[in-house]
């Protein structure tokens, strides 16, 4: 029971993370590789904060929240849109914002590790005071629960949002076919903006709450949870947001049994072993819409 | 008084091995394959070349041999099995491939040396044979670049269809791509071993296949000369920046991020342009043309061509 | 997570005693006392430490570089080198491997450098000791934990192998009287998988005790909850967590979260302010570690006091280390007296052949190239470490 509730802590943070990749790739087609940079350094800016002023939990998460809404926002405006509006095709544009997004990922990666040399940098000063509430045998912390609670509220109303509201509509038909919702009237450019603000904002917030998890988390932190994230996206099948919920728990599951059924040091196999099989046998995930054209 | 090559040697071999690398992932990205399998093969290589060093006593060509004839397989393999993905699909599928490699790398127990790798392969190795091989690699991957087998690449990578429907086989060219990019890995990988005489399951990570990226996209992806310049670049890159001292890495994903978002096409793409500036302004200067031919023809992208005609135009060939 | 788990090292050189019996040394080998002429040593002695003060291991390198230029500047106002002053040069690896072995072929092809202190890191001292040894540049690391580091006599390692002392370890266990260990450590570095993988289990048979589980993590692991509930399950008296320098606040925390309130067997790499960022949860900590600036070394205190006062701070095992190295080499070097690199590698091994007093403890001795020293036993809290205990020596 207790794996299980650690399967779903963990399969949380996967989705808090995973989610705001996976819905700029399934509807903007942007696969953002500075996404984990945005993670560090919003929990990082908090951190910062919290050197010289005591703040707690609803402020950090804003700070974390905010700080990730306008990384994405400038790395949007100043590489991805520049990067679109100079390619020749689509083919060359995914790849040069895969390149794009890894480049500006070393620049805040730097910053950081600069100051903390490094070294695993947390939110002692915070206010905030991790709490474990117990229920028989299973013991929970308040800040676990908060996670999974965020991590629901998030995914639901992401998925509604996409599914019901007029701009939901309007981003997926994006997805199929951008030239096609353009002529329609749909600004791209502002649902691209928006998106990307969005997918920021729950990188911003999940670095907080996984460092307020964990207790502390280091500069390459975000670069770990990149590759996880790229597993449950695949998993689930892109753009799919039942998908992203199911990659990210099966892989949370996948990765607790193997590392407590074995010795452990196979753990890292089984993201890239599941990315590979899913693939060969299901190439549009577990959940992708059957063929979408997504050369 | 110390020589600028014996000091900066290090150097000189990691341009040499980085360029096969990042060949490795040009020649299937040129043909239209999204491949980054080229890391995990640098990986295979290196291990394959390292214990047959130091494991068989094997010579430094026995190792390199054996190294590429198995990645070459080993690509075929992969190629077969995940030949029908296409785009972002097909590049995670081999990502997974390179990680997966690094997994086993770190759990081979003795064979691979565990987390510490291997170390001590000393060979009989030069620098002239590691020149000569890697002058060799490059001749032929150029070859592929120019008259018939040059325009056929493009028109598989460019228009498929079309291609196929000239009776290209873009099953047999898909899997060209993968056993190339295979034997170029193994012999990148295979070859720096050699040199530095050590190999970890560190040295083959995630890192690999950005910086093989990061070398073709910045110099860049359509030509060997592309792949050069980007190894040349990422190679000194570091060294040269170095003078500044700590905010170096900032610089260094400055100058990424740069040159991704401005250069699409690659630091030669904007040689190429220039080139083509200076012959239009001194063509224009003997003999003024037709002003809307001249911007017609200024329109075609030199590096792809009219990859449309130029495939027509071999229709000749069954 | 690059790199091994940080050990701690300690000598220091500059005790009176110790500088006579270098004089003596330098009387033996022909007294070539006289400053920077004829064949003796030239006025500048260039040595290059290579070692990352950028990336992933920059808090170990820098560390490292402070107690080489402390120590430098010892040896040179003590006219241990006659009139000769050593100049330091300092080349970041970044962290990377290539760049290492990269500016260490640099210094070998300059004829003025007479030796070098490599990298703290086992993946580039692996990559620069091929080198060092074929192409015959002395060269003396601190740290780098891995096989493949001392591979012949011009590689020096000035720290121990953590498996060395970490048995020191048994005291505490038996003064606790645990039973049984439930036992959780990374495969990711060399280091920590020998003390999980072998250290341990041989404790264990030694001292009586019950390993009720072992679980191995890996280097993408960050949340370490469902080992800990792992662990915890198995019912052990004691936990113990070998985890690379970063990991550790998060295991600390998570441990306590669990429900775990007892002491945790941990490495060095927990030291260094890993552990700040866990709080109060981190108290309880303990391990063995080669330096703890609190030892009662006559030549240990000195060191720490002379630290002090250049940095206005407690040094790091790092320093330590890298202090006990330069004071290796200057031995060796006074001895050779010149800066031929053959000839400074027959003195070192000469040098190698003796004990000595440093930073790191004193009778300090060499074994095939790796100093070994006796250890401290530490235990972390809030206020700071404390030490529990030293060890014997042997």
């Amino acid at each position: 029971m207790q794996d299980l509730l650690s399967v779903v802590t963990l399969g949380s943070i996967y989705l808090l993370f995973a989610l705001g990749m996976s819905l700029t790739w399934g509807t903007i087609d942007i696969l953002n590789f500075g996404h984990g940079a945005i993670f560090m350094f919003s929990s990082f800016t908090a951190y910062l904060v919290l050197q010289q002023t005591e703040l707690g939990l609803p402020l950090i998460m804003l700070i974390g929240l905010i700080v990730g809404a306008l990384m994405s926002l400038l790395i949007q405006v100043l590489a991805f849109e520049q990067i679109i509006k100079r390619a020749k095709d689509k083919r060359a544009a995914e790849m040069q914002i895969l390149i794009g997004g890894i480049g500006v990922a070393i620049i805040p990666l730097a910053i950081a590790q600069h100051y903390t040399k490094s070294n695993p940098f947390g939110f002692s000063k915070s206010t905030f005071k991790v709490n474990t509430w117990t229920m028989g045998d299973l013991r929970i912390t308040n800040i676990a629960a908060l996670s999974i609670v965020v991590a629901v509220v998030l995914w639901v109303s992401a998925a509604v949002w996409l599914r019901r509201s007029r701009q939901g509509l309007a981003l997926r038909s994006i997805g199929v076919d951008a030239e096609t919702a353009a002529l329609m009237g749909i600004d791209r450019r502002k649902m691209a903006l928006a998106t990307m603000a969005v997918a920021g904002g729950m990188a911003g917030l999940s670095g907080v709450l996984f460092t307020f998890g964990l207790g502390a988390i280091t500069p390459e932190s975000g670069d770990t949870l990149l590759v996880k994230a790229f597993a449950c996206i695949i998993l689930g099948g892109v753009g799919s947001m039942r998908g992203v919920a199911f990659g990210a728990f099966f892989l949370a599951a996948a990765e607790t049994v193997v590392l407590t059924q074995t010795s452990g040091s196979w753990v890292e196999a089984v993201s890239f072993g599941l990315i590979f099989l899913v693939l060969l046998v299901r190439p549009s995930g577990v959940f992708g819409r059957a063929e979408v054209r997504r050369t | 008084m110390m020589s600028f090559y014996d000091s900066h040697l290090v150097l000189f071999q990691a341009t040499f091995t980085g360029l096969i690398l990042a060949l490795s992932i040009q020649v299937p990205l040129r043909m239209g394959v999204f491949s980054f399998a080229g890391a995990g093969s640098y990986g295979i290589g290196a291990y394959l070349a390292a214990i047959l060093v130091i494991k068989q006593d094997a010579s430094a060509f026995v190792a390199i041999g054996a190294a590429m004839l198995a990645t070459a397989v080993i690509g075929l393999l992969l190629g077969l099995l995940i030949f029908k993905l296409n785009g972002l699909y097909l590049a995670m599928a081999t990502v997974a491939f390179d990680l997966i490699i690094g997994v086993i790398a770190i759990n081979g127990g003795k064979t691979t040396g565990g987390s510490t790798g291997l170390y001590g392969v000393i060979t009989d190795f030069t620098m002239s044979q590691l020149f000569t091989i890697t002058l060799i690699a490059l001749v032929l991957v150029a070859l592929s670049e120019v008259g018939r087998t040059g325009r056929r690449v493009d028109a598989v990578r460019d228009d498929p269809e079309l291609a196929s429907s000239m009776g290209i086989s873009l099953r047999r060219y898909r899997l060209t791509a993968f056993v190339v990019s295979g034997a170029l890995g193994g012999l990148a990988g295979s070859m720096n071993v050699l040199v530095r005489s050590a190999i970890g399951p560190l040295d083959i990570g995630f890192g690999l296949i950005v910086l093989g990226l990061t070398m073709i996209v910045v110099g860049g992806s359509r030509s060997w000369k592309g792949a050069v310049i980007g190894a040349v670049i990422f190679t000194w890159l570091p060294d040269v920046l170095t003078a500044i001292g700590a905010w170096q890495e900032l610089v260094y994903g400055i100058v990424v991020a740069l040159a991704a978002v401005f250069l699409p096409r690659g630091i030669y793409g904007v040689l190429v342009d220039l080139n083509k500036g200076l012959q239009r302004r001194s063509r224009e200067r003997h003999d003024p043309p037709p002003a809307a031919a001249e911007e017609a023809a200024g329109d075609v992208d030199p590096t792809t061509g009219d990859v449309r005609e130029l495939a027509l135009n071999e229709e000749a060939v069954p | 997570m690059i790199w091994n788990a940080r050990r701690a090292g300690r000598r220091k050189i500059a005790g009176a005693a110790l500088t006579a019996g270098v004089l003596l040394s330098m009387t033996a080998c022909g007294g070539s006392h006289a400053p920077a002429s004829g064949k003796g040593l030239p006025a500048e002695i260039k040595l290059v430490s290579v070692n990352p003060t950028t990336g992933v291991v920059a808090f170990a390198g820098a560390s490292a570089n402070k107690g080489y230029q402390l120590a430098v500047k010892e040896i040179n106002d003590s006219g241990l080198l006659g009139g000769s002053k050593i100049k330091l040069e300092l080349k970041d690896t970044k962290s990377e491997p290539q760049t290492a072995a990269s500016a260490l072929t640099s210094a070998i092809s300059d004829r003025d450098v007479a030796a070098v202190f490599g990298s703290v890191s086992s993946t580039e001292a692996v990559a620069m000791s091929p080198l060092a040894q074929k192409q015959g540049m002395p060269i003396v690391y601190t740290q780098a934990g891995s096989h493949g580091v001392v591979v012949g006599d011009y590689t020096y390692r000035a720290t121990p192998l953590m498996s060395s002392y970490y048995p020191i370890i048994s005291k505490f266990i038996k003064e606790q009287g645990y039973k049984s260990v439930g036992l959780m450590y990374t495969s990711v570095t060399p280091t920590l998988q020998e003390i999980g993988e072998k250290t341990y289990p041989q404790l264990a048979e030694n001292l009586g005790f019950k390993i009720t589980k072992s679980i191995a993590t890996s280097a993408t692991t960050q949340d370490f909850a469902a080992p800990i509930s792992q662990l915890l399950a198995s019912k052990p008296d004691v936990v113990a967590a070998l985890e690379v320098g970063a990991s550790n606040p998060t295991v600390m925390t998570q441990l306590r979260q669990a429900g775990y309130e007892g002491k945790v067997l941990g490495n060095s790499g927990a030291s260094a302010g890993n552990l700040k960022p866990a709080g109060k949860a981190a108290d309880g900590m303990v391990w063995p570690a080669d330096f703890n600036f609190q030892q009662s070394a006559a030549s240990s205190q000195k060191f720490v006091a002379a630290y002090r006062a250049a940095y206005s701070e407690d040094p790091l095992n790092y320093a330590a280390e890298a202090y006990d190295a330069a004071h290796f080499l200057a031995r060796s070097i006074a001895a050779a007296g010149s800066i031929d690199r053959v000839a400074i590698k027959d003195a070192m091994k000469k040098e190698a052949a003796k004990s000595f007093d440093g930073a790191l403890g004193k009778d300090l001795k060499w074994v095939d190239g790796t100093l070994q020293v006796p250890g401290v036993m530490v235990e972390y809290s809030t206020e700071g470490e404390k030490l529990l205990y030293e060890g014997t020596g042997q």
